[in-house]
């Protein structure tokens, strides 16, 4: 018997704005509290105490334009974030202090959320749409110096890059970039020659997210389209699509991996997350909470695999927080697709 | 020779011819033969009186003077028994003797306790002994045993007496130690003799044995015996037989006999109805544990269960006086650093144990509270060492097997099922004075009905909590818990006050313990407790019949929670067996299950008061179920909810339950969204969602806006059955948007009064303000009423229902389609003016009146059918809307209800008035009446705000005219009413008239016939 699905274990209201990031911290340890850095689309950045689910603290530094990526970086003190208002700004949350120290122009209109790589410490690099319409930066942090510009060739025409994702294969080893282009193909890029080094056309309709799994070397992206493509990373450094599942509404705004690559979430327009196990792309559950399109999800950063939380934010301005899957004995079930009514 | 002369003679006088004076005196007591016992006591008496201004200063004397008073006493037959002389000798005598002793100066009292008197004293002891025991006359009793008292020099008078030293202690108590086993059971005879002797008796007794016991076997005198110590040398053989060596062997075979004795005396004493003799029994515990507890070890036992039984006595005295005496005991530690005395105790808490549950059956109530006062005591006693009992698997097991057993509630009442609460209203809103703390239900229980009795178990379990190993026991008891729904009730009790105990909460003990819980600790442990209380399968349980959710969709949720395992609950399987998925309930099990509930909300209220402000982290999963309890249909779950939220409320700081929820609201949201979702907990969550409502501010619209979205949607598709509950709701929201909308406007938009009127003033605002109130409680009203009428009426609506529809219902809205076409019951329909009046207000709230007018317009068209109705009722209902919107809008309905509405209303008026002029009394309770009176009342109102013109003024006059010129029933029923009503008419016609001049005849002639109608009816 197909069980119904769960309900999310709370939901965190009062952005009054559509949800459009979101972004956990929960490593730290007591009296440390789990946080939630949420970004939406009044340009504020709601700072969420996951212990009492309340706001801590509101940071407004875009100018009342839609905020689409925040990421802590070096601990929880330091935050990015990158609104329409073209700026990236870095945030010194230390010690109760919410003050922007240090921004970056994006010279870019997209809707392209950036990527952050730690490379090693206390220096990361960051991945940001550049420029021109289909040029993405490559940053070192915190110099802001920049280390290379990635640019497909005049021929290749992919359109704007849509999402990033910058991993390396080892720490300390050479960082390669993957971005999911307007014309639904993915590009994974060498950083160090700044070339293109596998181009898998895997989608009709832009590529609207995409995680990457570098253990595995397998990859996940979502388009505007009802398919949800996963493609693998061979040894001579080729992308080939290594399966598709077709959903039953169109569109997926976002995907993630749980950090212990065993399941994926993906949000979608449908107003639905649905939950797969990675290994083999097995739907799983469909968390049915949201009333409007699910903008983003997220996996929290727990140490401990049992507190895992997953998060999404969503145009119906709400948060949901779901405890699912995190327990060994997690019995994997698949409810039926269904069609929304509308 | 009288005693009283010796009056005259001076103290001093007579002190130097004492010898002379007494002589003559004691020759006639020696004098052979019998003698009348008038003689006898006349000579004792001046005896007495002699030696009670004067001291015996040589020792002859008073030895003599001794044993001749003590064979005043004896028969001459034997020397054993007293004589049968009269009563009053014998007291007489006995008196003489005491003030002999008394009288004895200096030291020569001392030399009547030498080994070779020990015969004189032994013959006085037992006569004395005799008369104690075999008198029937009280007084002598008392005489006897204050006497032997005197003699043990135990003397508690006024009087100086002489301190003994160290060795002249040990000295003497060789010398009573031949003859404690004739004092002592003598005395115990006396002791537990008939209780009709009196208490005095018994209460001297008892001090004279512990007394005479203190002196022969005190630990500190014993010690300083060794075996090879030589016997006191005496001159007589006969004499030093009599003299007892206290060694060891001796201790040993003393202590045994007197274990029985102090037994029997402490199985007599301690359940005397007579407090002093339970007073004096303390006293008695407390001297031997002082002074022989190690010679009389095998005693404790008895001793201390003496004590911890009385700990808990009806007396105040003797419950102060033992916990003193357990303080000082506890303080000496000779409990619990004495392994032996601890084991004993051990031995005595198992074997209570055991010996509970079958006790809890066969005793009454005063046995079993001196069987759980005697569990209380020894756990108090053990203190820190009670871990020793817990941590043995058997012990714990009987302990709480016990408690369970004791704790088991009576569940037969039918009233607690039958008694329901109904009604949105409840006791949220009242101040927190009028509700108080720490008030628990009062629970029936199966095996006793003395409240003592639960506040004995109350304490036994805090005192568990205090000393015990938290974990352990909450472990234990969260596993009896879950095991069975037999003992679920009975564990969430003994969790509550355990983790009171724990946080050392009014818990009542004896020493601390060494190591507090911390606070971390308590509140994991609290909160792993209140995760199971708010567990679906023990939260939501059936208590009634009508069913709130059925038990299919809740055996669903239990399979659901199964499914994704949060805590790895081995239990899930076990508790899906409760009744709560049993199919047909019985009065039984619902009342078992309205209990459990209100324990678990109980539990709630003392957590809260052992984390304090702590708890508020807590809140966010456990206000929302208590909330939802505060208005569960059944009465004692509701009273017990609000009576913890109240806690809860104080625990946490906040200085209402207004506070408290609207502080709290994002929590309450976030429980009232989830719960939205599944339609069994539908009613529960419109119920919190209702009362959040009401004690919120405009601060909680963000957060309630997709609630509400909900709501409608939850509304929409469950019209069926829950659309009673969820109108409820969108009543309480219109009313709480009006109030916050209220502020809000006079607040933030000035410019918004240019809309209505140029001059406006502050008072004018407040005028605004009161025109909205009345108006948004007349929509409440109306729906609520809406409601109960369309169901009484409802296979006259349906048509008109459908035409409605037609009109409002706005094309996204399939479900509503389908039901028209079906014909199904209205109610979509009223939810849908309900969310369109609702959405009316919402714009207005958004400080716009213009808005308001495409509303106004879509609704007129179902209203006018409602107008121009034949069913006075429904016309009722929507003229008062009418009032509403007129109120509202203004002139914007102007045209429309001159032109569909007032020739209706007009002629009906026309038409009903000779009706009425007709009609008996029995008319003023029909509809008709109401609506003509209605009409009647709003025409005025609605003719001003409407600003109508001259032709439908005239209309409205006409009409009304009828009316006032016949004194028509109307006026027969209620004149008062009906007075104002045509005021009301009148009044604010004539400026608007005079206005449009029309001839002021009319006005004449109104106003006359008001006048006329006051003349005649009124007067």
């Amino acid at each position: 018997m197909a069980l119904p699905p769960p309900d999310p274990q709370f939901v965190l209201r009062g952005t009054s704005a559509e949800v459009h990031t979101l972004h956990f911290y929960c490593r730290g340890q007591e009296p440390d509290y789990p946080i939630l850095f949420s970004g939406s689309s009044n340009g504020l950045i709601h700072v969420w105490n996951l212990k009492t689910r309340r706001v801590d603290t509101i940071l407004d530094g875009h100018g009342g334009k839609s905020v689409y990526w925040v990421e802590a970086i070096n601990g929880r003190d330091r935050l990015l974030s990158q609104g329409r208002n073209q700026q990236i700004c870095l945030w010194d949350l230390a010690e109760g202090r919410n003050t922007v120290t240090d921004s970056v122009f994006t010279e870019n209109v997209g809707f392209c959320k950036s990527s952050l790589l730690k490379v090693a410490q206390g220096h990361w690099l960051m991945a940001m749409p550049g420029k021109d319409l289909d040029e993405v930066q490559v940053l070192e942090l915190p110099s802001k110096t920049s280390v290379c510009t990635l640019k497909p060739e005049a021929d290749a025409k992919p359109g704007m890059p849509m999402c990033l994702k910058l991993w390396q294969p080892d720490f300390g080893s050479c960082p390669f970039l993957l971005a999911g282009y307007e014309d639904g193909s993915v590009i994974l890029w060498n950083l160090s020659g700044g070339k293109i080094l596998s181009r898998l056309a895997c989608h009709q309709e832009p590529v609207m997210s995409l995680d990457f799994d570098s253990e595995k070397t397998k990859g996940v992206s979502g388009s505007s389209e009802e398919v949800l493509t996963v493609w693998s990373l061979d040894e001579q450094q080729n992308l080939k699509v290594q399966k598709t599942h077709k959903l039953v509404n169109a569109g997926i705004a976002d995907v993630a991996i749980r950090q212990d690559k065993k399941i994926l979430a993906t949000a979608g327009w449908d107003h639905r997350i649905r939950i797969f196990g990675w290994k083999k792309l097995k739907p799983l559950a469909i968390l049915d909470y949201h009333t409007a399109t699910v903008h983003c999800v997220s996996f929290s950063d727990h140490s401990r695999p049992s507190e895992r939380l997953l998060a999404a934010g969503s145009k119906d301005h709400r948060i949901s927080i779901w405890s699912i899957y995190n327990q060994a004995s997690g019995a994997l079930h698949c409810p039926l697709e269904t069609r929304k009514p509308d | 020779m009288a005693p009283d002369q010796f009056v005259y003679i001076s103290d001093s006088a007579l002190q130097e011819l004492q010898e002379y004076i007494l002589f003559p005196l004691r020759f006639t007591l020696k004098t052979p033969g019998p003698k009348r016992e008038r003689l006898v006591q006349s000579v004792v008496q001046c005896i007495t009186s002699i030696l009670s201004t004067t001291c015996v200063k040589k020792q002859d004397l008073l030895q003599e003077l001794f044993s001749e008073l003590c064979l005043c006493l004896s028969s001459p037959s034997g020397l054993q028994s007293p004589a049968p002389l009269s009563e009053e000798l014998k007291l007489t005598v006995i008196q003489a003797l005491q003030v002999l002793m008394h009288s004895a100066y200096g030291d020569i009292i001392l030399t009547l306790y030498q080994p070779s008197t020990l015969p004189h004293l032994g013959f006085a002891v037992s006569l004395l002994l005799a008369l104690a025991e075999q008198e029937k006359a009280k007084q002598i009793k008392l005489s006897a045993l204050k006497c032997l008292q005197v003699l043990i020099l135990q003397c508690d008078c006024q009087e100086h007496h002489r301190l003994l030293d160290m060795a002249e202690t040990r000295h003497y108590g060789n010398l009573f130690a031949s003859f404690l086993p004739g004092i002592s059971t003598a005395l115990s005879r006396v002791i537990t003799g008939d209780i009709k002797q009196g208490h005095m008796v018994t209460v001297s007794a008892i001090r004279l044995f512990y007394q005479t016991v203190c002196l022969a076997m005190a630990d500190e005198q014993l010690a300083t015996i060794t075996q090879d110590e030589e016997k006191p040398s005496v001159e007589q053989s006969r004499v030093s037989e009599l003299v007892v060596h206290r060694g060891s062997d001796w201790v040993k075979s003393t202590a045994d006999k007197l274990s029985l004795l102090i037994h029997k005396i402490v199985e007599f004493a301690s359940l005397h109805p007579h407090w002093k003799v339970r007073m004096e029994l303390v006293e008695l515990v407390h001297h031997l544990m002082l002074k022989c507890s190690q010679s009389l070890v095998e005693s404790v036992g008895h001793l201390l269960k003496a004590l911890v039984g009385l700990v808990n006595d009806e007396s105040n005295e003797v419950q102060i006086k033992c916990h003193e005496i357990l303080r000082s005991i506890a303080e000496l530690r000779t409990v619990a650093e004495n392994r032996a005395l601890a084991d004993i105790l051990s031995e005595n808490l198992h074997s209570l144990a055991t010996a509970l549950p079958r006790l809890m059956n066969s005793q009454d109530d005063q046995g079993k509270f001196s069987t759980l006062s005697l569990l209380l005591g020894s756990l108090k006693l053990l203190g820190p060492k009670v871990n020793i009992v817990l941590n043995s698997a058997a012990h714990l097991q009987r302990l709480s097997k016990a408690l369970m057993q004791v704790l088991e509630l009576d569940v037969a009442d039918v009233k607690i099922v039958k008694e329901r609460h109904w009604g949105p209203e409840n006791s949220l809103g009242e101040p927190l004075g009028s509700l108080q703390h720490g008030k628990s239900q009062k629970k029936y229980f199966r095996f006793f009905s003395d409240e003592r009795i639960f506040l004995l178990i109350q304490q036994v379990c805090r005192v568990l909590g205090y000393y015990g190993n938290l974990y352990l026991l909450v472990d234990h008891f969260m596993g009896l818990y879950n095991e069975s729904v037999v003992y679920r009730k009975q564990a969430a009790m003994v969790l509550n006050e355990l983790i009171t105990g724990a946080a050392g909460l009014e818990v009542d003990v004896l020493h601390e313990r060494e190591t507090a819980v911390s606070t971390e600790d308590l509140k994991g442990t609290i909160t792993s407790i209140l995760e199971e209380y708010t567990d679906q399968a023990n939260w939501y349980l059936t208590t009634s019949t009508e069913t709130e959710g059925t038990s299919d969709e809740l055996t669903v949720k239990h399979s659901r929670v199964r499914a994704i395992p949060r805590g790895a609950h081995s239990s899930y399987l076990i508790s899906s067996s409760s009744p709560s998925s049993d199919p047909s309930p019985t009065i039984r099990s619902m009342n078992s299950n309205i209990w459990q509930i209100c324990i678990q909300l109980e539990g709630v209220g003392c957590f809260a008061y052992v984390l304090g402000k702590e708890f508020r982290l807590l809140l966010a999963s456990v206000l929302y179920p208590v909330l939802e309890k505060a208005g569960d249909s059944s009465l004692l779950i509701s009273q017990t909810a609000t009576g913890t939220m109240v806690d809860v409320c104080h625990a946490c700081g906040y200085d209402s339950v207004q506070n408290l929820i609207n502080a709290n609201s994002d929590y309450l949201v976030n429980g009232i969204s989830l719960n939205l979702r599944r339609v069994a907990h539908q009613p529960h969550a419109s119920r919190v969602l209702e009362a959040m409502l009401r004690h919120s501010d405009a601060s909680l619209l963000p957060l309630v806006e997709d609630v509400i979205q909900d709501a409608l949607s939850a509304l929409d598709q469950f019209y069926d059955d829950r659309a009673s509950s969820f109108l409820g709701v969108l009543s309480t929201l219109v009313a709480a948007l009006a109030q916050w909308f209220i502020v809000g406007k006079g607040k933030e938009h000035p410019q918004e009064q240019n809309l209505e009127q140029q001059s406006s003033t502050s008072s004018q605002k407040q005028g605004e303000g009161s025109v909205i109130t009345p108006m948004v409680q007349e929509v409440e009203q109306f729906f609520l009423d809406y409601i109960k009428q369309s169901q009484i009426a409802e296979g006259n609506l349906p048509a008109m229902e459908e035409e409605e529809e037609e009109v409002q219902a706005p094309p996204p809205e399939p479900e509503m389609n389908d039901s028209s076409a079906e014909g199904e019951t209205p109610l979509p329909a009223h939810a849908q003016i309900a969310k369109d009046v609702m959405r009316c207000i919402h714009l207005l709230s958004d400080k716009s009146a213009a808005i308001c007018f495409p509303m106004a317009h879509r609704t007129w068209p179902a209203l006018v059918t409602r107008l121009i109705n034949d069913d006075p009722l429904a016309v009722l209902r929507a003229f008062k809307v009418l009032c509403t919107l007129a109120e509202k809008c203004g002139d914007f309905l102007k045209r429309r209800f001159s032109k569909d509405v007032l020739p209706k209303l007009a002629g009906s008026l026309v038409a009903q008035a000779p009706v009425s002029a007709r009609a008996g009394p029995m008319y003023s309770h029909t509809l008709a009446f109401k609506l003509q009176l209605a009409v009647l009342q709003g025409l005025g109102l609605l003719c001003e705000k409407l600003d109508l013109g001259e032709s439908d003024l005239n209309k409205v006059a006409d009409a009304c005219l009828i009316y006032l010129t016949f004194p028509s029933n109307l006026m027969c029923v209620d004149p008062d009413a009906t007075w104002l009503f045509l005021n009301e008419i009148c009044c604010p016609l004539p400026p608007v008239k005079l206005e449009g001049s029309t001839s002021p005849v009319e006005i004449v002639y109104e106003s006359t016939n008001v006048k006329r109608l006051k003349t005649t009816d009124l007067i």
